[in-house]
């Protein structure tokens, strides 16, 4: 009995941390599966400074102005331009920012926010945009908000090398660093998947060391090969983009809001004869299919949209998951679901239809015939309120005069 | 002769309550509404138009219509008021649906003080019947209580100001011209509509209940039961039927089922509308919680802003005690001394000085009330000084927050010393209208027994 009594504290506190030990786990790996893509952001990088490097300023609009173009706002860029091009003394064409030779189109519009400029744009400051660690006076607008339901795009373009990416021609980032950063953001839950897109000599180098799942990694070069420029503006006096940007440019110029190409066209468009390197991607982290992700899951800013007559209140993150299950399941059994489609055999683009006027949670249609239980449902979901609230005021009127009336 | 008398007063009465209605409808024409709805004295933190409309807006993104501190009103108001606040027809004034609405709120309760007047001056005539003193009162002017205090009700700039300024205290005022007439014609489950609607739009026609309380029991205002007990001495006839009722519990029980009704059901709808945004707790948080603890000192005709602003934060729970408590405590006296008189009581209930945040819509109401005893407070003393107090301090007090504010020559002194020579007239005015009061039942006692009295003034 005594010993009993003496292990009943010790059989407790060995019980605590099992428990603690259980509910993290059911929490964490619960919370993982619960999310739901809900927002995209986009942190566009360029490292290198000085004129001849014009190339990777244009290199960084230009991606800059698609993802605008497709979609993500101003609010989800974050722009870090390491040198000021535009209005550099030996710029030609003040304010302007062309990556081609065309000058057709000047990159550098009026709406063009750059976040982090100039000597700002340091290996320091990357990792605290990607970790998100900052000093308490740094502006929202300067910070990664990004929460577990963000996709993210990471382009970093500049001069590299092999495990190495060059910062402001005086310091680097090193792809273990970049990995530890991926790793912290995975662990804080900073994104649901990431899209690293690099164009640098042997690109590929850079992410050699993630490790977290969700990532997906493609990079300009091999290790070994260089990347190299397009081609030359006479005019302007410097190369004015380099290949992978300007194929990759080529793929997205074709594309508009409503399209679905998906990422294995954008991955195989890459032609290595016109790169004259191989881009390389890394998808073993990255477990969905390549061939069902739209790039405007990274690349631009398009949401499902379910149409409801009641006022948007935004799902809590532990209903989402069950959500999101059955959101894919209705998707299976109806025909009016948008078609992923390769760009490369047609270039037609399907309405996206909304659900039509279905309720989201469809499994519960069924079961509650009677008009009670339904009208239950309903007050539960929230959607009649108003109506209800309307209703009894005016039930209020004649419940006031009969009275009355019968008092008088 | 007296059929034409009172065929030319009828007639001059609906002739000014259309005048009213059309002066209203041309002011409501006028570009922005005069920007009457941004003056202190008219809107204040919980009669503002800006502010329901942004609650009907909050409510619309489906947040609670108390965030950020804006709204303070019921959520009923929300889902009548709020589609009006963002309906536009297109070539007419902004808000000319809600102005409408107000227009009528105010053209109803004036029918309802009418209604009220002509019932206290039945029972007054009655009185006077039972007293035999009805040949001594006839030849003198005698108005009728319920057009004139309808007319002051409609024709006050006070209740225009508030009507054009897009306040919703015309609604709050119909709410309690709403309960008084119920309970002085005896129709209780007007009485407790009005009473359960008045005290959840704002707290504090809660004090009304002592003086429905006597409408119902004991009937409307009447000289005091000892007088007619008095006069049977007096005079040795003793008729029964000719005595006033003695105080009944009856119609009491029945108002109290109401009011519960009415409240339950109000209440319910509030927690359905509020459902997913904090439920009940947060609505008496937020409204009764706003006004009792007087949260938002911008000022207004009130003195509480003034006072707060320079109290420590130590001393304000003791003061808002103080001066919530205030209000009983002039009511309480009042009810044992002028329980015979229970639409003065009310009257006296509703000009509270010590409101949180008082505005002219309030001032608009006992102004008109005070129509009812025009008979009554005849002989009141210093009626010029106040009707020249209230004249002067209308326009003064828009300058001096002028002066304050946009040009910056003056500070809140100056608008303060306007409003406590507003809380001053107000404090004069209900002095001296009990004591006219009082003073009437004097003479109406002297009249009786015959034996001279002094008239203490």
């Amino acid at each position: 009995m005594e010993t009993f009594n003496n292990s009943k504290p010790v059989l407790v506190l060995l019980l605590l941390p099992c428990l603690l030990l259980y509910s993290l786990i059911s929490f964490n790996s619960s919370s993982v599966e619960a999310a739901m893509h809900t927002n995209n952001w986009a942190v566009l990088v360029c490292t290198s400074r000085f004129w001849f490097n014009y190339r990777h300023m244009a290199n960084t609009l230009s991606l800059y102005r698609t993802v605008k173009r497709l979609g993500i706002p101003d609010e989800r860029i974050i722009l870090m331009l390491a040198d000021d091009m535009a209005c550099n003394t030996r710029n030609k064409y003040p304010a302007q920012v062309f990556n081609n030779e065309n000058h057709r189109l000047n990159l550098y519009g009026d709406n063009v926010e750059v976040d982090y400029r100039g000597y700002e744009v340091t290996v320091e400051n990357f990792l605290r945009v990607l970790t998100g660690r900052h000093e308490t006076a740094v502006p929202r607008s300067k910070r990664l908000l990004s929460d577990e339901g963000s996709h993210i795009l990471l382009y970093m373009t500049g001069h590299g090398g092999d495990e190495f990416l060059k910062f402001q021609d005086s310091e680097e980032l090193q792809s273990h660093d970049l990995a530890d950063a991926v790793k912290q953001m995975k662990e804080k839950h900073r994104f649901k998947e990431l899209l690293i897109m690099v164009d640098t000599c042997q690109a590929a180098t850079l992410f050699n060391q993630l490790q977290s799942p969700g990532v997906l990694a493609i990079g300009s070069s091999m290790k070994g090969e260089n990347s190299y420029s397009h081609h030359l503006d006479s005019d302007v006096g410097v190369s004015v983009v380099d290949r992978f940007t300007y194929y990759t440019l080529a793929f997205f110029e074709r594309l508009n809001i409503y399209d679905n190409a998906s990422l294995s066209s954008l991955f195989s468009s890459y032609n290595p004869s016109w790169l004259m390197s191989t881009a390389y991607y890394r998808k073993d982290l990255y477990k969905r299919n390549l061939e069902e992700v739209p790039v405007t899951n990274f690349f631009g800013s398009v949401m499902e949209t379910i149409h409801t007559d009641a006022a948007y209140k935004a799902l809590s993150r532990r209903n989402s998951g069950r959500f999101e299950a059955q959101m894919s399941l209705d998707s299976v059994h109806h025909a009016e679901r948008r078609t992923l489609m390769k760009v490369n055999d047609q270039e037609e683009t399907h309405d996206v239809n909304p659900e039509g006027n279905k309720q989201p949670l469809q499994g519960e249609e069924g079961a509650s015939k009677c008009p009670w239980s339904t009208f239950c449902n309903k007050f539960r979901k929230g959607e009649n309120v108003d109506s209800l609230v309307n209703y009894g005021l005016v039930t209020m009127i004649p419940l006031l005069v009969i009275p009355t009336w019968l008092v008088r | 002769m007296e059929k034409l008398k009172k065929k030319i007063r009828s007639f001059s009465f609906w002739n000014w309550v259309i005048a009213s209605i059309i002066f209203r409808l041309i002011l409501i024409y006028f570009p922005n509404n005069l920007n009457l709805s941004s003056r202190p004295e008219v809107s204040t933190p919980l009669t503002s138009f800006r502010r329901l409309s942004e609650g009907y807006w909050l409510k619309q993104l489906s947040m609670s219509p108390y965030a950020g501190s804006m709204y303070h009103g019921s959520p009923l108001l929300l889902s009548l008021l709020g589609p009006l606040t963002v309906k536009r027809i297109e070539g007419q004034p902004n808000h000319l649906l809600y102005s409408l609405v107000s227009v009528i709120a105010d053209v109803v309760s004036a029918m309802l003080i009418r209604a009220t007047g002509q019932n206290l001056q039945v029972a007054y005539f009655g009185t006077l019947k039972s007293f035999d003193l009805v040949k001594q009162i006839e030849g003198s002017e005698v108005h009728s209580p319920g057009d004139v205090a309808a007319l002051i009700y409609l024709c006050n700039p006070f209740t225009i100001v508030a009507c054009m300024g897009l306040s919703t205290s015309p609604i709050e005022n119909m709410a309690v011209i709403l309960c008084l007439y119920g309970a002085c014609s005896r129709l209780i489950p007007l009485a407790a509509f009005g009473w359960v609607i008045a005290t959840h739009m704002s707290l504090y026609p809660a004090i009304l209940i002592i003086p429905v309380i006597f409408l119902l029991g004991r009937g409307p205002d009447a000289p005091p039961r000892k007088l007619f007990l008095q006069m049977h001495q007096e005079k040795g006839v003793l008729n029964q039927s000719k005595l006033p009722p003695c105080f009944s519990w009856g119609p009491i029980i029945h108002f109290a089922f109401w009011a519960l009704l009415w409240s339950v059901y109000v209440l319910v709808l509030c927690g359905i509308s509020l459902k997913q945004f904090g439920g009940l707790w947060e609505m008496f948080k937020s409204t009764y919680g706003f006004i009792l603890t007087v949260e938002d000192l911008s000022p207004n005709i009130g003195v509480l802003w003034y006072f707060f602003a320079e109290v420590f934060e130590f001393f304000w729970n003791f003061f808002l005690i103080v001066f919530h408590a205030n209000i009983l405590f002039m009511i309480l006296p009042l009810a044992i001394r002028l329980h015979h008189r229970p639409c003065y009581l009310a009257y006296v209930a509703v000009c509270s000085m010590l409101k949180s945040y008082p505005s002219v819509g309030d001032s608009a109401l006992y102004s008109g009330l005070l129509g009812w005893f025009v008979n009554e407070l005849s002989d009141m003393q210093f009626s010029l000084f106040l009707f020249c107090g209230y004249v002067g301090v209308s326009p003064l007090s828009p300058v001096m927050h002028n002066l304050w504010i946009w040009r910056g020559t003056g500070n809140a002194n100056f608008y303060f010393a306007t409003t406590m020579v507003y809380a001053c007239l107000q404090i004069v005015l209900v002095v001296e209208g009990v004591s006219a009061m009082l003073n009437h039942d004097r003479k109406l006692r002297s009249l009786i027994t015959g034996k001279p009295r002094d008239a203490k003034s």
